[in-house]
């Protein structure tokens, strides 16, 4: 491929490379699956796989992916058809085959070839080719090894030779082959829906009509490739839906049973031509007589045989054409009134089961998903516009010029569009939304990976994987999962040994989920290990000089946060799994960068539980506008208990100066917004504003504002970059007057409170 | 849309060449290089963020984008002097950041070739020099040309800016 490519190919090239990655994604968690249970169904999975990146890369003739996935297909065949036994090796090996396939996809997508990739094409498929050996223990060694033989090509050239077709002696290259196969399983595919489904509904003349068609380009394309055999039998099928097209009467009511049994045959026989071998179907020319009874034969055949002239008969046969009723009539022997009514009976007869038979062939067939590839680019300027679209919408209904009027009309057409503003926007949202799916799923190799390296036992667990999430969000904190699982695997699970000491099931559990919460996405990783140690961080953080005095007077929730500090690592040695301290740290930026949050939790000897909390981004929240001072400022409604306004009664000071107020039973610290926000309230005192009870995990407070203003669903936008994260808020909203609003984040503003506390009792101490 | 300022600038390189915005502040004539500005806008309701140095008043609303407003004045720590109908903001963008600078007075926009501009002077008792990139002469009048990278992100902001460009 040295030619210079144009931007066609270079589209299609990096079609092939994103589809093959999505294969890749499926084909590492069913490999892992395969490891732990053997079923056919899995091995079949796999197998497809494998064979579609074959064919895919073979087209576009990168040779060293198609060798290798070849020779991953060949093994898995075998191992298909019970040749051989899996053995973990095996597992291991279909990894590795993935890691090459992925390392040649990222050469691919840089220089449009995989012609780099020899030396390790080479070694993989050596290696596949040396574990079917070896698992053959040289059985029957000559007729399949020629197959595996490293280049797919050559092998396929060997095999030309062999074939029936004396007559025409035609080059089948490599291709030709591969389109006739995945040709060949389409046909087949579609005969089988169609079998499927005119055995439940018999009267349904078209779908037999799409069946035959799809039989006939079958055989004309084995004619063609001169698979002789799978030819005869789909020959033979042929002549029984034309019977049965043409209203002939077959030995049983419905022959769809018998053909699927000769279509699951010719699925095989393609199965053994795709993977190099011959077309050979076993007990060939008992289906074909199998079939053969299932044409009745036709009476004319008969009398020919009785000596009947043939003129009469085709005579006969034209009569025949017409209308049962009309010969009765002509002959007499039935009154042209017996013959309606009778014709009635049967009409109503075949609306009825017209009428049942419908709706069931409609739920045969589900609904085809169709997906369309956007470049990421587009949507979010489209979201982006969609943003600017419903604040533009909030500043015409809001406008402060129609302040005062009665305007009924406005008002109607305003709500009909904020509705439809407000769906469009949900609607961009789940655009850009994926599930987890394919995150979690890609961690079920990690976890099988770190978890045969570091000798422990593990179940992984995965929940909510059907939770959406938005593309970029997934792409920021895959990083941090993996090192979050690894500490988990490496850290946080004990040995075998030592879990059984410990009176634990020998097996570990790791726990992935991921659920919405409180507006956010909450992604958990759970474990049953030891937990953490609190006194070697402690011992850690003191020896690193990243705490001041003995940490006696930390919190434990303080405690377990200082393993996100940089080239922080308990970790006695340094592992190639984990241990150089800098896991954690990429886990906390990355966080940050899509303002997440993390929250760790620990009990020791039961395991620990960390939680990532992320922002779903562009959404519109529920707020509650308050004003403090001049100033506006918008709290999340969903983090709200309660507003009241409270009397002195209910206020108590603390010797140390925090302000609780009583709710209920429960004394709760005041946070005042006006200190927060630098700014001049109404009045300092706790009895001329409103205290509005805000939770945040776990964690309730009040917070003291002058008023409250109303109620708005609002469009977070982010500050500014060129001012950054802001403690306390979250982000900024636009409201309908054109101001710009700042909305607060609760669960910095506990933090803010307390350090606030802490910072109030240092001066009072140095005081 | 900044994608297409940014595309509309690097066309219109040459004939941005030597153009200089000039605005005026506590009785100097300062000059910014024409290719940062996008527009210029009469002062308005700035809604203050907390926790940020002096001179950064807070954030607007501009057509649907949140731009972040520095003081120019408090920049340079100049005195503080009331807004009025004269005070304008003049929005920059540099690599894709829009800021808004508030000054007491738009003057023009002048032409001032590099043959005309004397490098800034080395020493100064002021911190402010390392705003500056030069003084640039208009027959007899001088104006001070600033560098507005360095005028967005050095000092205060460049630990910010740091933080940043690491993500």
């Amino acid at each position: 491929m040295s030619m210079p490519l144009d931007d066609d190919q270079i589209e299609i090239i990096q079609e092939f490379a994103t589809e093959s990655r999505d294969m890749i994604e499926q084909l590492e968690p069913a490999i892992i699956e395969l490891g732990q249970n053997s079923d056919s169904e899995t091995i079949n999975a796999i197998f497809r796989l494998f064979h579609s990146m074959k064919g895919s890369a073979g087209f576009l003739e990168f040779d060293h992916m198609t060798r290798v996935a070849h020779a991953a297909e060949n093994l898995l065949d075998m191992i298909r058809n019970g040749e051989i036994d899996l053995v973990p090796n095996h597992v291991t090996l279909l990894c590795a085959a993935c890691d090459f396939a992925k390392e040649a996809l990222d050469m691919v997508e840089s220089d449009y070839n995989d012609d780099a990739m020899v030396a390790p094409a080479d070694d993989i498929s050596e290696q596949l080719h040396q574990a079917i050996e070896l698992a053959k223990g040289g059985d029957e060694p000559q007729a399949e090894v020629e197959e595996e033989s490293i280049s797919a090509e050559s092998a396929a050239v060997a095999e030309q030779p062999e074939k029936e077709t004396d007559l025409l002696q035609m080059e089948i290259t490599d291709e030709m082959r591969l389109s006739f196969v995945q040709e060949g399983n389409e046909l087949l595919q579609s005969t089988e829906q169609g079998l499927l489904a005119w055995g439940e509904n018999p009267g349904d003349i078209d779908s037999i009509g799409d069946i035959f068609r799809n039989i006939h380009s079958f055989k004309g394309n084995c004619g063609f490739f001169g698979f002789a055999q799978i030819e005869k039998l789909s020959h033979q099928m042929e002549n029984i839906l034309d019977r049965v097209k043409s209203g002939s009467k077959l030995a049983v009511d419905n022959p769809a049973d018998q053909l699927l049994a000769s279509l699951d045959l010719l699925q095989q026989a393609v199965n053994n031509i795709s993977d190099g071998k011959e077309d050979t179907v076993e007990n060939l020319d008992q289906h074909l007589n199998d079939l053969q009874t299932l044409i009745a034969p036709l009476l004319g055949d008969f009398l020919v045989e009785e000596g009947v002239q043939e003129k009469a008969i085709n005579h006969a046969v034209e009569t025949q054409k017409k209308p049962v009723g009309e010969i009765l009539v002509q002959q007499g022997t039935a009154s042209t009134e017996q013959v309606n009514s009778a014709l009635k009976k049967q009409q109503d007869k075949i609306n009825k089961t017209k009428a049942t038979a419908k709706p069931a062939a409609r739920t045969k067939t589900p609904a085809k998903r169709q997906d369309i590839r956007v470049e990421l680019g587009k949507l979010d300027s489209l979201i982006n516009l969609i943003g600017e679209l419903v604040i533009a919408e909030n500043m015409l209904i809001h406008n402060p010029d129609l302040k005062g009027l009665e305007l009924e009309n406005f008002n109607k057409a305003g709500q009909h569009m904020s509705k439809l503003v407000r769906e469009l926007q949900e609607m961009a949202m789940t655009i850009r939304m994926i599930p987890v799916s394919g995150l979690f799923r890609r961690m079920i190799r990690l976890v099988h990976d770190i978890s045969v390296k570091a000798g422990k036992k593990v179940d992984l667990e995965l929940i909510g994987e059907e939770t959406e999430i938005d593309k970029t969000v997934i792409e920021t904190i895959t990083d941090p999962l993996v090192h979050l699982l690894r500490n988990s695997l490496d850290h946080g699970l004990e040995p075998p040994e030592e879990r059984l000491a410990a009176g634990k099931d020998e097996k570990g559990t790791v726990k992935l989920s991921a659920r919405h919460e409180e507006g956010e996405v909450w992604v958990t990783i759970e474990d049953n290990g030891r937990g953490l140690n609190k006194e070697k961080i402690l011992e850690k953080a003191i020896s690193k000089g990243l705490i001041e005095g003995d940490g006696s007077d930390m919190t434990d929730k303080q405690i377990n946060n200082l393993i996100f500090a940089p080239g922080f690592s308990t970790a006695a040695a340094i592992t190639d799994i984990s241990g150089r301290g800098v896991g954690m740290d990429v886990v906390k930026k990355n966080l940050e960068k899509i303002k997440g949050k993390i929250d760790v939790y620990s009990t020791p000897g039961q395991g620990s539980k960390i939680v990532l909390r992320i922002p779903l981004t562009l959404a519109i929240i529920d707020g509650m506008i308050v004003r403090v001072g001049t100033s506006t400022c918008i709290v999340p409604t969903l983090s709200m208990l309660e507003a009241f306004r409270p009397v002195m009664d209910q206020i108590t000071i603390t010797p140390d100066g925090d302000e609780l107020a009583q709710v209920r039973d429960n004394f709760l610290p005041i946070v005042r917004l006006h200190d927060i926000l630098g700014k001049k309230p109404d009045s300092h005192d706790l009895a001329d504003g409103i205290l509005i009870v805000l939770e945040s995990q776990e964690t309730r407070f009040c917070l003291f504002i002058d008023e409250i203003l109303g109620q708005q669903q609002t469009v977070i936008k982010g500050l500014s970059d060129f001012i950054g994260n802001v403690p306390g808020v979250s982000g900024c909203t636009i409201l309908g007057d054109g101001g710009v609003c700042l909305i607060l984040d609760v669960g910095t503003l506990v933090d803010s409170a307390e350090n606030k506390k802490i910072n109030f009792e240092e001066t009072k101490e140095n005081i | 849309m900044a994608e297409d300022t940014t595309l509309i600038h690097s066309d219109d390189e040459d004939t941005q060449k030597d153009k200089y915005l000039t605005f005026h502040l506590a009785g100097e004539d300062y000059g910014i290089e024409i290719q940062y500005v996008i527009e210029i806008i009469g002062i308005q309701n700035i809604t203050d963020v907390p926790d940020m140095p002096a001179f950064i008043r807070g954030v607007i609303n501009l057509r649907g984008k949140v731009v972040p407003i520095m003081d120019v004045r408090a920049r340079f720590g100049i005195e503080d002097r009331a807004y009025d109908d004269r005070t304008c903001i003049i929005v920059v963008n540099i690599d894709t950041t829009e800021v808004g600078l508030v000054v007491d007075e738009v003057s023009e926009v002048a032409d001032i070739p590099e043959s005309n501009v004397e490098p800034a002077p080395r020493t100064s008792k002021n911190s402010e020099d390392s705003y500056i990139q030069g003084m640039g002469r208009i027959n007899n009048d001088v104006k001070i040309l600033l560098d507005v990278h360095k005028l967005l992100f050095s000092g205060e902001m460049q630990e910010l800016a740091e933080s940043l460009e690491e993500q």
